[in-house]
């Protein structure tokens, strides 16, 4: 069963991409569909078993590679952390493969679609289950390559290209530091499997690492370097410029890979190697702070960004940060409960913009919208929910894991928990404010759209809302099912060894002992951000116009997204393109290729021709060679 | 002893100087009866070292087998050796350097010849008594039980030399007659005879 | 050992059954006559078959002596014999549709290669100077044989006269060899041999056993085909029919490599300092020719003939290290070699222009666009044997040079790498051909379906072995400590 979890969307990726022609669009669907239903079932089946049982096991299936002393087989970890991950991707990914039945509608390649979408679940699966470092990274290159093809499905628009090459790109950057971290870890440990990595964490505390004439504690060395690929593939502050570009893909794979499952993989990733994190202290804070930036950081920039999908983005951004903030102050259930109810709750906000969307004739800018709220009502009122619990209103999902986060960084006590409380509250006050902003601009107020657009403004069909309506159910129910599992006082007993807490770090303990004011914090920062966005869109439409142009300068340096993307372009990318072009003309053209490939190939060229003409044909000169080789050979033995 | 020495170098040097002939001879018929030749000291040298049988094998199927076949086949085919020749000559002098070297090189490693420890114990004791056992029973004891699986292979390397000589030259030709004893027997009286009437002054 | 005495002949099972296999297929196509190629085929495949069972079953390593110690068993013998077998057998049925079109269709070509198997698989056994020459002749003539099997083409028949004769030199430098080495230790038997040379001493082996040796090595050297004596192999491999060419270039190459292993290790264990010189300087030779000379040809079949040059002196650099490393490299390559080869070879095999085959490189020119599968299938083999990792060909070479880098010998894999770089030239130009040229006569459709069968299996062996070597590794491993132990 559990083999079939992981398979079942490999396989149907396979029959869907291999006999497309035969299977035809409805054909592939249906496999692609079936598959995943049928692992979400299992999966839940396996949430029962291994989460709530307490039944964690590894399935090794076979070797795979065998070197010395490098180990790595290919097997399936199912401990509890592992469970809720397949749990979320599973039931996410089926709902987004159903929905995309009805979006695809009018593409001629759904097919293909279909097939990328179970492949990229397959990885994210191989992800989640790997029991060691190297099928880890399996995993998560193949959930990178994925997203490559899934983002440029439409090959054809150029912006999608684009944006593909860059998430591609930025993605490696992150890896890097990742491939870097599994090297390390294999030289200090000797092994890249999970669990003798964590049994031995704990007597490698004062190891330390020379790299040239540096020498620092080497598992904080190694935690940053892992940490460092988790930021690229989790879109943290500095490597986040690939996500809201990413959203040049077709919707559902937004809300599959950019919102729900890949971008959580850094956040899994964190927390599956907290045994090793967890000593040391520089790592977390490190992690603290990048978070806690991050949240804050991505949304400040979705309170200006016109596109709907692009705010949504930069609001799972800023929530990847809040995961990260938890993480670092060890309050890895807190983000592994928080990674869940976002899967639920941001798939349910993608897919209903997704629907929004589709309603308008694949019009994206807010700015055209408006007044429509009539015409889609079970739109409009799933996106209510989604952001409801986004913004963490009491008792819908996000409240219970948000609170939970921000909480635990109150608790945690250190100077960078404090500045992570701030940073949060901060950003709960400024999510709430756009999250009204996208509601009140989609939906409300008189329409902006043009007639034709407007009088086609249709419901999306059942194929494309029921998958909302479950995601619905989880963004409501989520938190508060989860609630005592993940962070109740039974959470060590659920966890099981998955997550790793020390003596003393125990934030989330001290989250359930905060004063009151800090619990009433993020009620009242999302309250008043809805409030805001009530007053400046619903009620004096003006204000947002004329702070924008009283604040011009920080409306532009928001709008431009803090000018990352103009930065990276003019310290990265054209100076390796001028490096690159002056390489290109004096170093590879004129020197390299004079003496290397043209000056080699002409030498080769002559030898080839003589070592051809060698060949006579003559059998008498062949069995001279062969004498002339014996008797150099003899020679050589006699002489010397 | 001396007399065996002196037999020994005298067929050694005949045999030596009809295999240069072999390959110097104008007339390839002479070239067949100094291989002959060489074939009969090859025997001799045998004989001179108590190898009688493979002696006697020698001279009756190289002599009497091989070597009379060769001098059929040259016979036959009318070679113009005066055009191969030509190319000998050419290669002529490489050929001499070559095999020069290696004489020089395979004399100055005979000079220096050892042989191993044990080499002559480990050779004794394969070979019987040779005053117990004649010649050609030592072989036939050995040649089927010990050597049975290079026996047996031998075999298979004669099979696959006849299969090799028949795939690439046979061929089926029309208008060949055959004798077919079978069909020759089976031939019934009324096929072959026909008895007919003959009126008279008509003929037949 | 009584005279009397019955030989221990159950591990040979399969070489025995596959030599009555042998006769009977041979009554059989004599009784049917015409037209039973295919019939003989099929039988010849299935023997071939049931005869890779019994190695597996019976040929594990024998505690007794096997046919008075002349035969020997082990996981050695039957890695390599199941390669051979899986060679030759892959060849007769790659060769079925060729035959009958070229009309060569005679049932003589499976039983010679049954018969030319059975020698392959008494070489790799080989465990007596005079069982390995007996071996490799009864594998050589057969080969003569069915190299000229279109007589009534002359390039044909001359290749089969070229490597007749040539052949016929190395099997006389053999035996010159092997004499010399019989006349210093006065035995043949690999085992006696072995004990002759580990008691040599301070003083080493007199210079005429080395010169003996050299000789063995050369006779050998010709048997896989390493420079300078591989000169017959381009004429060959041109002049045969082309399946034929597929059967030189796997089946006998992959028994020789797996002969020359045994002869060096075995016996020769203790002078790896003299027969390591010889064998680097000839895998030097192979791997530079064979790239270099690859270069310039126009024609398909040719091509290989370097390029399998080339990977013979791949192979040799895993035969230098002499060490078990090198042993399981070797394997492994070989394992290798033969998917690549038989991939390749069926892909040259399909290249029919209006019903005729062809053999041209430029005849592959927009192959991409007229059968894109064959195309990516013929991609990945050509990437394989270039190296491209992650590609099967990739692991191959890694193994050997890793271990001629544990032995010590970093020149020799420095010029490996080097060479199989300037190798990747012309593998590289086949791809450029098939992909960025245009066709001027496309290549027929029609691709016959054991073809097919075959390129899949291949192309998805070469393609995905990196996502599970351990097992081919873990064989290899155990074939090779068993040798170097044995």
């Amino acid at each position: 069963m559990y083999v079939a979890i992981v398979f079942l969307p490999a396989l149907g990726a396979l029959i869907a991409g291999t006999f497309r022609a035969q299977l035809g669009d409805r054909g592939s669907q249906l496999v692609t569909c079936g598959a995943m239903g049928l692992s979400m079932i299992l999966g839940i089946v396996a949430f029962i078993d291994v989460a709530l049982g307490g039944n964690t096991r590894t399935i090794e299936l076979f070797d795979w590679i065998s070197s010395g002393s490098m180990q790595a087989s290919w097997a399936l970890k199912f401990d509890t952390l592992t469970a809720v991950m397949v749990m979320v991707v599973t039931v996410v990914s089926t709902m987004v493969h159903v929905y995309s039945i009805g979006y695809m509608s009018h593409d001629p390649h759904k097919p293909r679609f279909m097939a990328y979408l179970s492949m990229f679940t397959f990885a994210m699966l191989m992800l989640v289950t790997a029991d060691n470092l190297v099928q880890l990274f399996f995993g998560w290159e193949g959930v990178g390559l994925a997203s490559y093809l899934l983002i440029g499905f439409w090959y054809h628009k150029p912006t999608a290209n684009a944006a593909a090459i860059k998430a591609f790109v930025v993605n490696r950057v992150g890896d890097f530091g990742f491939a870097l971290g599994i090297f390390g870890v294999y030289i200090l440990f000797d092994t890249v499997s999970f669990d003798a990595i964590f049994a031995a964490a704990a007597s490698k505390q004062e190891a330390s690492i020379t790299f040239l004439w540096w020498e620092a504690n080497a598992i904080t060395v190694l935690s940053i370097l892992l940490f460092i690929g988790a930021m690229g593939k989790s879109a943290q502050l500095g490597l986040h410029t690939w996500l809201p570009d990413a959203m040049e893909g077709p919707t559902p794979v937004s809300a599959l890979i950019h919102a729900a499952t890949m971008v959580t993989a850094g956040v899994f990733m964190v927390a599956r190697l907290s045994p090793l994190i967890e000593y040391s202290a520089d790592a977390l804070t490190v992690i603290t702070f990048v978070g806690a930036a991050t949240a804050f950081f991505a949304a400040t920039v979705g309170l200006c960004q016109n596109d709907i999908k692009r705010v949504i983005a930069y609001s799972t951004c800023s929530q990847l940060g809040y995961m990260f903030f938890a993480l670092g102050v060890s309050a890895y259930s807190a983000a592994i409960f928080h990674l869940m109810t976002h899967a639920f709750f941001k798939a349910l906000l993608f897919l209903g913009a997704g629907s929004v969307i589709h309603a308008m004739s694949d019009e994206q800018d807010m700015r055209k919208m408006g007044g429509i709220w009539r015409k889609i009502p079970l739109t409009y009122s799933l996106m209510w929910i989604g952001s409801l619990a986004l913004a963490g209103v009491p008792f819908f999902a996000g409240y219970y894991s948000k609170d939970l986060i921000i909480e635990a960084a109150f608790a945690s006590g250190s100077a960078v928990g404090e500045f992570a409380f701030w940073m949060g509250i901060t950003a709960a006050v400024l999510t709430a404010f756009y999250s009204w902003r996208l509601i009140i601009m989609t939906f409300h107020g008189k329409t902006r759209a043009s007639d034709e657009v407007f009088s086609h403004v249709h419901e999306s069909p059942k194929v494309m809302t029921i998958p909302l309506i479950v995601l619905a159910i989880g963004a409501i129910f989520s938190g508060w099912l989860g609630y005592d599992l993940f962070a109740g006082d039974a959470r060590a007993d659920f966890w099981g060894p998955a997550l790793l807490v020390l003596e003393g770090h125990d934030t989330i303990e001290g989250a359930h002992h905060v004063p009151l004011w800090v619990k009433l914090c993020p009620i009242i920062a999302g309250v008043l951000g809805i409030g805001t966005a009530y007053w400046f869109y619903m009620l004096n439409p003006s204000i947002p116009g004329k702070l924008a142009t009283t604040f011009r300068p920080i409306y532009l340096f928001l709008l431009n997204k803090w000018y990352f993307d103009e930065l990276y372009d003019a310290v990265f990318v054209r100076p390796a393109m001028r490096i690159g072009r002056a390489l290109w003309k004096g170093g590879d053209g004129a020197i390299i290729d004079g003496f290397g490939p043209d000056g080699i190939s002409a030498v080769a060229r002559v030898l080839a021709g003589r070592a051809g003409r060698l060949q006579t044909g003559y059998v008498y000169h062949y069995a001279f060679a062969m004498l002339i080789g014996v008797i150099g050979f003899v020679s050589w033995f006699v002489l010397v | 002893m001396i007399i065996q020495a002196l037999a020994f170098y005298v067929f050694a040097a005949i045999a030596i100087a009809s295999g240069v002939m072999v390959v110097t001879s104008r007339n390839p018929v002479h070239s067949v009866l100094y291989l002959i030749l060489a074939f009969f000291n090859a025997a001799a040298l045998f004989v001179l070292i108590g190898a009688e049988f493979i002696a006697m094998i020698l001279i009756v199927v190289y002599v009497g087998a091989v070597a009379v076949l060769f001098l059929f086949v040259v016979m036959m085919l009318d070679i113009n050796f005066v055009e191969l020749r030509q190319g000998f000559m050419r290669y002529m002098p490489i050929g001499a350097l070559i095999g020069l070297v290696l004489l020089a090189e395979l004399v100055f490693v005979g000079g220096a010849w050892t042989f191993s420890g044990e080499a002559t114990q480990v050779m004794l004791a394969k070979t019987p008594e040779i005053a117990a056992v004649h010649n050609t029973e030592a072989i036939g004891n050995l040649m089927y039980t010990r050597y049975v699986y290079l026996f047996q292979a031998a075999g298979l390397v004669l099979l696959v030399a006849m299969i090799g000589a028949i795939v690439l030259t046979h061929r089926q030709r029309d208008g060949v007659r055959k004798q077919r004893i079978g069909a020759q027997i089976a031939v019934r009286r009324e096929d072959v005879v026909e008895v007919v009437k003959v009126t008279k002054g008509g003929g037949v | 050992m009584g005279a009397t005495s019955i030989p221990v002949m159950a591990p040979a099972a399969a070489e025995i059954f596959l030599a009555i296999a042998g006769m009977i297929l041979l009554m059989a196509g004599v009784f049917r006559k015409s037209g039973s190629m295919a019939v003989v085929s099929w039988g010849a495949v299935v023997a071939l078959i049931l005869a890779a069972v019994l190695v597996l079953t019976h040929g594990g390593t024998s505690a007794e002596p096997v046919f008075f110690g002349m035969f020997s068993t082990g996981p050695f013998a039957q890695f390599a014999k199941l390669l051979v077998l899986a060679g030759s057998a892959i060849a007769i049925v790659m060769s079925l549709d060729y035959m009958k079109r070229e009309g060569i269709d005679r049932f003589e070509f499976p039983v010679l290669v049954v018969l030319a198997t059975l020698g392959m698989m008494m070489m790799v056994s080989a465990n007596d100077l005079i069982g390995l020459y007996v071996g490799l002749e009864l594998q050589s003539l057969s080969l003569y044989v069915i190299a000229s099997i279109r007589r009534d083409s002359l390039r044909s028949t001359e290749a089969g006269l070229k490597y007749f004769v040539l052949g016929a030199i190395s099997s006389g430098m053999l035996l010159y060899g092997s004499s010399m080495i019989y006349g210093f230790a006065g035995t043949t038997d690999f085992n006696g041999l072995a004990q002759v040379f580990s008691k040599l001493g301070d003083s080493g082996p007199a210079v005429g056993v080395i010169i003996g040796l050299v000789f063995v090595i050369s006779g050998l050297a010709f048997k896989v085909s390493a420079v300078p004596f591989h000169m017959w192999t381009p004429d060959v491999y041109e002049g045969s029919p082309t399946p034929v060419t597929a059967l030189f270039a796997i089946a006998p190459k992959v028994a020789a490599v797996a002969l020359l292993l045994r002869v060096m290790i075995e016996p020769f264990g203790d002078l790896i300092a003299q027969w390591q010189q010889v064998i680097v300087l000839i895998s030097i030779f192979s791997m530079v020719l064979g790239a270099f000379a690859a270069m310039v040809q126009t024609s398909i079949k040719r091509l290989m003939a370097y390029s399998s040059i080339g990977h013979m002196g791949f192979l040799l650099v895993g035969i230098a290290a002499g060490n078990e490393s090198g042993v399981s490299g070797v394997l492994i390559y070989l394992f290798v070699y033969l998917f690549m080869n038989v991939g390749t070879f069926a892909c040259i095999l399909s290249m029919r222009q209006q019903g005729r085959y062809v053999e041209g490189i430029g005849d592959l020119s927009g192959l991409s666009k007229t059968h894109p599968m064959m195309a990516f299938a013929l991609l990945i083999f050509l990437f394989s044997m270039a190296g491209i990792p992650p590609l099967a060909g990739f692991f191959g070479k890694w193994y050997v040079f890793m271990a001629a880098i544990e032995s010590g010998l970093y020149a020799l894999a420095i010029i490996g790498v080097l060479a199989s770089v300037v190798g990747a030239f012309y593998y590289l130009r086949i791809i450029k051909i098939m992909y960025f040229d245009e066709a001027d006569e496309p290549l027929d459709a029609e691709i016959g379906g054991e073809m097919r069968v075959v390129m899949l299996v291949t192309a998805a062996v070469t393609l995905l072995f990196f996502v599970l070597p351990a097992p081919i590794v873990a064989t290899a491993r155990a074939a090779a400590s068993a040798l170097m132990g044995g």
